[in-house]
């Protein structure tokens, strides 16, 4: 198998609402930034891999449209979308491009404007489909829309349960929300950023739905990432200290927490996220890492509701389960832990959905590089895991970085 | 680039039938099609190790449409990913995981229901929000009838051969069970006197809107050879796309067509593609798109594609038969038109095409995929017999 690495990150900074660009010219932002970070131009990339949510920003198939700003004129360009994992999934399908020895050098990029469009009407077309029965019996769409309540109306069963079984409180919650928010504090391209929050001030914000408050969530961003991949053999010429991408797995399991009538799929545990093991096990298996408790230095998970930092940290396998509530008050997920989680702030902070679970992995590479800014944490970065979430919580991405490309 | 490190086939298929509207569950229809591709592989679901979809959330209705084919998919707890283009793209990120050694055996399928959600609508919502969808002169149709307008201007053909291509296909699909469109003995005349959509494209020049899925399964060779006696080999792909605005293209020629055959033919070592390649199975949209396609992809000099098609060339008798299922105006499955030309041609290079299969040996085959407006992005796959790949089972 080729060894495939990250020589340049691009990304922009994330704020609600970019009215003085329109989609191909943020992304351009993302994109120009790494082609300047490795001195590499469009003449230089065999393909773009790009991708977004589609629908939010009410643009179908925006890569026929933005690809030729992007260098893409000329040149195969690939497009896959997956709802929340939709970053992560296109930074895979641009290793594979390289790893089958079909490209040798691969752009790829994600984004989303979701000031052009209506996240929460996208959101809830996800359900449309098996909610539409309901339709016959009288509720209107408005009414529909209220009652799932978008991404959160799911995310509360999955804390509630995951909270009864691991001790978790809901005092960690807002903590972890507090963490995450003073972490992106220091990271440039974060959106939200409330210097000095503490937990209390998350645990005044308003209730959205029990037990997640304003507080615990994450924005709606408009905002771009990019990253430049390429061989073994490329990369010495491109970057002092690459970043090796070496094990990419996903895993999708049914959809959770909705089913008919809303009444939940009986077979699947939102809690439980058994896809995500399964990809992180392999994926860890892929690098050559035999205890990730040990040999992994960082760790990004996506984390759009606060509880999913601890749910996350056990499902990539990063301690045992139930442990992570008391890892965390032990402080090893912070910037100077032992085992930083969100340095940059998550998708707590920001979140261009497209974007985000790419931006997982630009962030890991950040860091292994030395490049992430005044987020880089101080112990070295040898080995990093990046997450993506999506679906209705039952898609999973894991990509496992490290300083070094695989051998043997 | 480095020399591919590992062979790929497909090494079987599935379609249904394409209808509209089919008498189906999107899921249903998904289903039924995977489960008979993995029937005639002799394999079961846990046998694959990964499954690409290709599928248009606008199409869909919904975000995330791939979220709720995991099931019919046979993906769950696979390693699962969608590509949101032509099927053909899905075949090629399919290949590529293949290729990398992480994978053995991928499963592709495409899918759309034209009867739920017409794609005319979600078409127009590719333009450009700032400049041609405000404008609302712009669609699908408008585009392809600017395109064939300019097309027969510059000489490439007549109004008559156009809708020869279109009475040739559509009397090829009466041979296909799969087609949605069969017309035996339908003739330039009587595509001529069907209704004007926009002028100078009639209806029977226009894909119809259809309900259809397509499936293929991909293996490494070991696991190939293993699986079947007549695998259909990957023999090298090309992709490439044009710019997006209809004005800074010139529409009577398709570069990136041409581009994406070239880097095709180099990895396949095609030098002359009218006497190498046996059987094209092409994407055309609109009648006229296909003679434009001919001109790319070398087949006849430029601007003469008229010329060839009334050259009985491209007859399923001819010497490069085109579209002996009926193509895409025959059945258009939005996103799932490219993998079902990858089917036909695998059909026809293992002798499995019944009714349509072609008289004459089918060795090394083309299929073509497209995207956007006037067919802004292609991919062409060249696909051999085990006889025309080298490869001894």
């Amino acid at each position: 198998m080729r060894n495939v690495a990250i020589v340049g990150v691009g990304m922009n900074k994330h704020t609600s609402k970019r009215r003085e660009v329109n989609i191909p010219e943020m992304v351009y932002e993302a994109v120009k930034m790494a082609f300047s970070e490795t001195g590499l131009t469009p003449r230089d990339i065999d393909a773009v891999v790009t991708g977004n949510m589609p629908g939010f920003e009410g643009v179908n198939t925006p890569e026929l449209w933005g690809a030729g700003y992007w260098g893409g004129y000329g040149k195969p360009v690939l497009r896959i979308t997956t709802g929340g994992t939709t970053g992560s999934s296109v930074a895979q399908g641009a290793y594979y491009m390289v790893a089958s020895g079909l490209c040798d050098t691969v752009l790829t990029l994600a984004f989303e404007k979701q000031s052009d469009g209506d996240t929460t009407m996208g959101l809830n077309s996800v359900a449309l489909g098996d909610f539409a029965s309901v339709l016959a019996y009288g509720a209107d769409i408005p009414a529909l829309t209220a009652s799932m309540g978008g991404a959160i109306g799911l995310f509360v069963y999955q804390a509630m349960i995951y909270m009864h079984r691991s001790g978790c409180t809901i005092d960690h919650i807002d903590r972890a929300a507090a963490m995450l928010r003073s972490n992106a504090c220091k990271n440039r391209f974060a959106h939200l950023q409330q210097e000095g929050v503490t937990a209390q001030d998350i645990a005044a914000t308003q209730m959205i739905s029990y037990p997640l408050r304003f507080g615990h969530t994450c924005p709606a961003s408009d905002g771009a990432c990019a990253m430049l991949l390429t061989t073994e053999e490329k990369a010495a010429k491109l970057a002092d200290r690459p970043a090796w991408i070496k094990g990419c797995s996903s895993a999708s399991e049914e959809a959770t927490s909705l089913g008919l009538f809303g009444g939940g799929s009986i077979n699947i545990d939102p809690a439980e996220q058994r896809s995500c093991k399964l990809a992180a096990n392999k994926a860890y298996a892929l690098a050559g890492i035999a205890d990730p408790t040990r040999e992994i230095d960082l760790a990004e998970p996506y984390i759009p509701f606060a509880h999913l930092l601890f749910i996350y940290f056990e499902r990539l396998l990063l301690c045992a389960e139930g442990e992570a509530p008391r890892l965390f008050d032990e402080g090893a997920m912070e910037i100077a832990g032992n085992l930083p989680t969100c340095p940059s702030g998550a998708v707590m902070s920001t979140n261009a959905i497209g974007a985000s679970a790419m931006e997982r992995i630009a962030e890991c590479a950040l860091q292994i590089m030395g490049k992430a800014g005044e987020h880089q944490v101080p112990r070295d970065v040898h080995n990093a895991v990046a997450h993506g979430l999506g679906g209705a919580a039952n898609l999973n991405v894991v990509t496992v970085l490290g300083d070094r490309p695989n051998r043997g | 680039m480095a020399t591919l490190p590992r062979r790929v086939a497909i090494v079987a298929c599935a379609q249904s039938t394409y209808e509209c509207p089919k008498d189906s569950s999107r899921e249903m229809m998904v289903f039924d099609v995977v489960h008979e591709l993995l029937r005639k592989a002799g394999i079961t679901k846990r046998d694959v190790d990964t499954v690409i979809s290709a599928q248009n959330d606008f199409l869909e209705g919904r975000t995330i449409s791939n979220m709720r084919t995991v099931g019919p998919l046979g993906a769950y707890l696979k390693d699962e990913s969608k590509v949101e283009m032509d099927g053909a793209w899905a075949l090629l990120y399919a290949y590529a995981r293949v290729l990398s050694g992480n994978h053995d055996i991928a499963l592709v399928a495409g899918e759309s229901m034209a009867s739920c959600y017409p794609p005319y609508l979600p078409a127009t919502w590719a333009l450009d929000p700032t400049f041609d969808r405000p404008l609302g002169l712009l669609n699908e149709l408008s585009a392809a009838a600017l395109q064939a307008g300019y097309y027969i201007q510059a000489g490439g053909a007549s109004e008559e051969q156009i809708a020869g291509v279109a009475a040739k296909n559509l009397a090829n699909a009466s041979r296909n069970p799969y087609a949605l469109r069969r017309m035996p003995g339908v003739t330039a005349a009587d595509v001529l006197s069907s209704k004007v959509l926009y002028s100078p494209i009639h209806e029977l020049e226009a894909f119809p809107l259809t309900d259809g899925c397509c499936a293929l399964l991909l293996a490494c060779e070991e696991k190939a050879n293993e699986m079947t006696d007549r695998p259909v080999w990957l023999a090298g792909v090309g992709s490439s796309s044009d710019t997006y605005f209809l004005g800074n293209r010139d529409l009577a020629a398709s570069p990136s067509l041409e581009q994406a055959a070239a880097a095709a033919y180099k990895t396949a070592g095609i030098k002359d593609p009218a006497r190498d390649i046996d059987l094209c199975e092409l994407s055309e949209n609109f009648a006229h798109e296909e003679l434009i396609f001919y001109e790319a992809l070398g087949l006849c000099p430029k601007g003469k594609g008229g010329e060839y098609l009334e050259s009985g060339a491209t007859r399923m008798e001819g010497s490069l038969p085109v579209n002996p299922s009926g193509g895409a105006l025959a059945a258009n499955p939005v996103c799932a038109t490219g993998l079902a030309r990858a089917a036909e041609v695998a059909l026809q290079l293992r002798g499995e095409a019944g009714e349509h299969q072609l008289p004459q040996p089918v060795n090394t085959a083309l299929a073509h995929g497209q995207n956007g407006l006037c067919a802004q992005h292609n991919i062409v796959f060249i696909l051999r017999s085990s006889e025309a790949e080298g490869v001894r089972a």
